[in-house]
């Protein structure tokens, strides 16, 4: 199997008005291609900064990151902007749709961004093809106020979908959501990963991290195997809603 | 040539910056829109000013980089030049030469050929004899003639064509043809000045020529715009001479002599006819010559004036530019989250940058075409009302120089207020703003 990102002893510390705060003490993680891996943690425990790390949003102060067998741990911000652009795709918790544009024009924003340039007829199809694989295509033309959390978010994983990454990055995405609707996203998020593309889920909640192909707990700053979710324990049967309910503390 | 990949994204996302925000694009502009029209009404006043004053210049006084030579009167002055530009196109000379057109033995109406407007409220020149005793233009009381019918001029002699120098536009009739043999009776074309004064007084045809042994009667052939505000006519030299001895050419009253308009290729001519003036025994120490350069002068009398009130209303301008700027920075302090966002999808912070400033250009450029259209508007609007006071109001056309300054001025303001915003969105972090 195809090594997608390798992470080894990636370490990063926040500064701030008070004293600095080591928030990854020697992070190591290698995802596969195709590969579905939950990361759990408690709020604080630094998920957010290593997505945030893989995602290139931010650098490392220590450690190597290869992506693809190639170091990319000092990349540049041109480099990096388009390493975002055609590598990876991001889920937040909050959508982070423009309100003022339609749904077809909130995908298409991951077209326009100066990495290269589609023709608009192809740019379309491009974006309604993202949007019928998360079964949204009949609201292409709505605006964000008019659509529900669960068909807001799924405009969010059709944004991260539509320029074919080759890995997914989703921060919470269910955190605003109930559990019906956030079934049904990590639904649409699993589908991707049935094309082959991987997936990285920062969530509290253990029901979704089940579902994923491998589940890590973040605690003092380092990565280690969830004690109480082994690989593939949720592989053969799909969990029915309240099966396992949200630790207590850990939501939100 | 095509627009790269960046610059069509900017120029979308810009737009929909820009529809997404219409009120605030609407009160941007208003900011800006006295600053643009400041600098479009100072070019469009600078190049109608321009055209108004410089249009006449090259009529009046000559093209640019014309030599014009100035002789001293001497017997011997017009001989020698008739002589040496005899058979040259590149070079002619000129007489002033008084003529009174009109009933004989009668005074003027316009003594000393002054403007037909100003006929009989006195002028012309003054003459003192040699005791000191100085009078008006119709001499001393006891020679004085009667008022009648005739009109003063300044008849000018030319030995060639004149107007590839001084470019008269022709009003009707013809110019005058310096080829076959001269005519006994002259023919002579007419400024305006003095076609509206034998308009005005339909006078018999004799012409009396200041030291000349007979009165002609002269043929007008023609009327023709020479700039000048005094009544004068055009002749040829050696028709005019038929009726004057040489010594009388040269030798008027009305200016400097004779005077010679010369290409600046005509370098040769200016040897020759030295020579041959100075072995005639003409003072050549008082020959002046002097290349026309009244264009330009005007022109840089003209910009001076014109960086004067473009810097006023630059300092209008700038008011605008700290409006765009102010709504341009609250605008990127609301869409933080934004460009966070299109940071996150990939977008360079170049473009992020470019994203910003395409908005604030198109502001810019919107309010241009606002501004141009005002002072289309306003223009036409003058014309009516003020073009029978201003006549440089009637029928003008809106200059496309002042258009260009309003672009001009509109893309400026635009760089200027949104280069700030733009450097601001372009540094927002990611991380800090997509985990909030």
């Amino acid at each position: 199997m195809t090594t997608l990102v390798q992470l080894t002893g990636i370490r990063k510390t926040l500064g701030g008005q008070g004293a600095p705060r080591t928030i990854l003490a020697g992070v190591d993680l290698t995802v596969n291609a195709g590969e579905s891996v939950a990361i759990l943690g408690r709020s604080g425990s630094g998920k957010s900064t290593l997505l945030s790390l893989i995602g290139l949003f931010d650098r490392a102060d220590g450690g190597e990151y290869l992506l693809g067998g190639r170091d990319i741990t000092r990349v540049s911000e041109r480099r990096a902007a388009r390493l975002r652009s055609d590598e990876f795709g991001f889920i937040f918790q909050r959508f982070f749709l423009l309100k003022q544009l339609t749904a077809a024009q909130n995908v298409a924003m991951a077209l326009v961004n100066g990495q290269g340039w589609l023709p608009r007829r192809k740019r379309r199809a491009r974006v309604m093809a993202a949007l019928e694989q998360v079964g949204i295509a009949h609201l292409a033309r709505h605006k964000p106020p008019r659509l529900s959390g669960g068909e807001q978010q799924r405009v969010a994983i059709a944004r991260a979908l539509v320029r074919g990454p080759r890995l997914l990055l989703a921060d919470e995405p269910t955190g605003a959501l109930d559990t019906e609707t956030g079934n049904l996203v990590v639904g649409a998020l699993h589908s991707a990963t049935e094309r082959g593309c991987g997936l990285i889920l920062v969530t509290h909640d253990r029901e979704h991290a089940a579902r994923m192909g491998r589940t890590l707990r973040l605690t003092e700053g380092t990565l280690t195997p969830d004690p109480l979710l082994t690989e593939g324990a949720f592989q053969s049967a799909r969990p029915t809603e309240g099966a396992l309910q949200p630790i207590n503390g850990e939501r939100g | 040539m095509g627009l790269s990949g960046r610059a069509r994204s900017a120029l979308i996302i810009g737009g929909q910056g820009i529809r997404a925000r219409k009120l605030r694009t609407l009160l941007s502009m208003v900011s800006l829109f006295l600053g643009v029209l400041a600098v479009v009404a100072v070019q469009a006043g600078a190049e109608i000013a321009g055209r108004a004053v410089l249009a006449d210049v090259e009529i009046t006084q000559g093209k640019d980089g014309t030599r014009q030579w100035y002789l001293p009167s001497h017997a011997n002055t017009v001989p020698v030049v008739l002589e040496t530009l005899r058979g040259r196109t590149d070079a002619i000379a000129s007489t002033g030469t008084q003529a009174i057109i009109g009933e004989p033995d009668v005074a003027p109406i316009n003594p000393g050929g002054t403007p037909i407007e100003h006929a009989g409220m006195g002028g012309g020149s003054v003459y003192c004899d040699s005791n000191g005793n100085c009078f008006g233009p119709n001499g001393r009381p006891d020679q004085q003639q009667p008022p009648g019918q005739a009109v003063e001029l300044l008849l000018s002699g030319l030995t060639g064509d004149i107007r590839p120098f001084r470019p008269f536009r022709l009003d009707s009739g013809q110019w005058l043809d310096f080829s076959g043999a001269p005519s006994l009776s002259p023919r002579i074309v007419l400024n305006r000045e003095a076609a509206k004064a034998f308009r005005q007084y339909q006078v018999p045809a004799e012409m009396r020529l200041d030291g000349g042994s007979a009165n002609p009667t002269p043929r007008i052939i023609g009327v023709i715009h020479d700039g000048g505000y005094s009544p004068a006519a055009y002749v040829r030299a050696d028709e005019l001479l038929n009726w004057l001895p040489t010594s009388g050419l040269g030798n008027s009253q009305y200016g400097p002599g004779m005077q010679i308009m010369s290409a600046p290729s005509a370098s040769d001519l200016e040897q020759t006819l030295r020579a041959r003036l100075a072995a005639r025994g003409v003072p050549t120490d008082q020959i002046f010559i002097q290349t026309i350069n009244a264009k330009e002068a005007y022109r840089d009398e003209l910009r001076v004036m014109q960086l004067i009130f473009l810097g006023l209303a630059g300092l209008v301008l700038l008011i605008g530019v700290a409006g765009i700027l102010n709504v341009g920075l609250a605008t990127v302090g609301e869409r933080i989250e934004e460009f966070a966002l299109r940071r996150a999808v990939g977008t360079p912070r170049l473009l992020l940058a470019g994203i910003v400033l395409t908005e604030t250009l198109l502001t810019g450029l919107f309010t241009a075409a606002a501004a141009i259209g005002a002072g289309i508007v306003g223009l036409k609007l003058a014309d009516p009302l003020l073009g029978g006071r201003i006549t440089q109001l009637q029928g003008v056309e809106f200059p496309w120089q002042a258009g260009a300054a309003g672009v001009i001025a509109g893309l400026v303001a635009g760089i200027l207020g949104g280069l700030i915003p733009a450097l601001r969105a372009a540094r927002i972090p990611i991380a800090t703003v997509m985990r909030a």
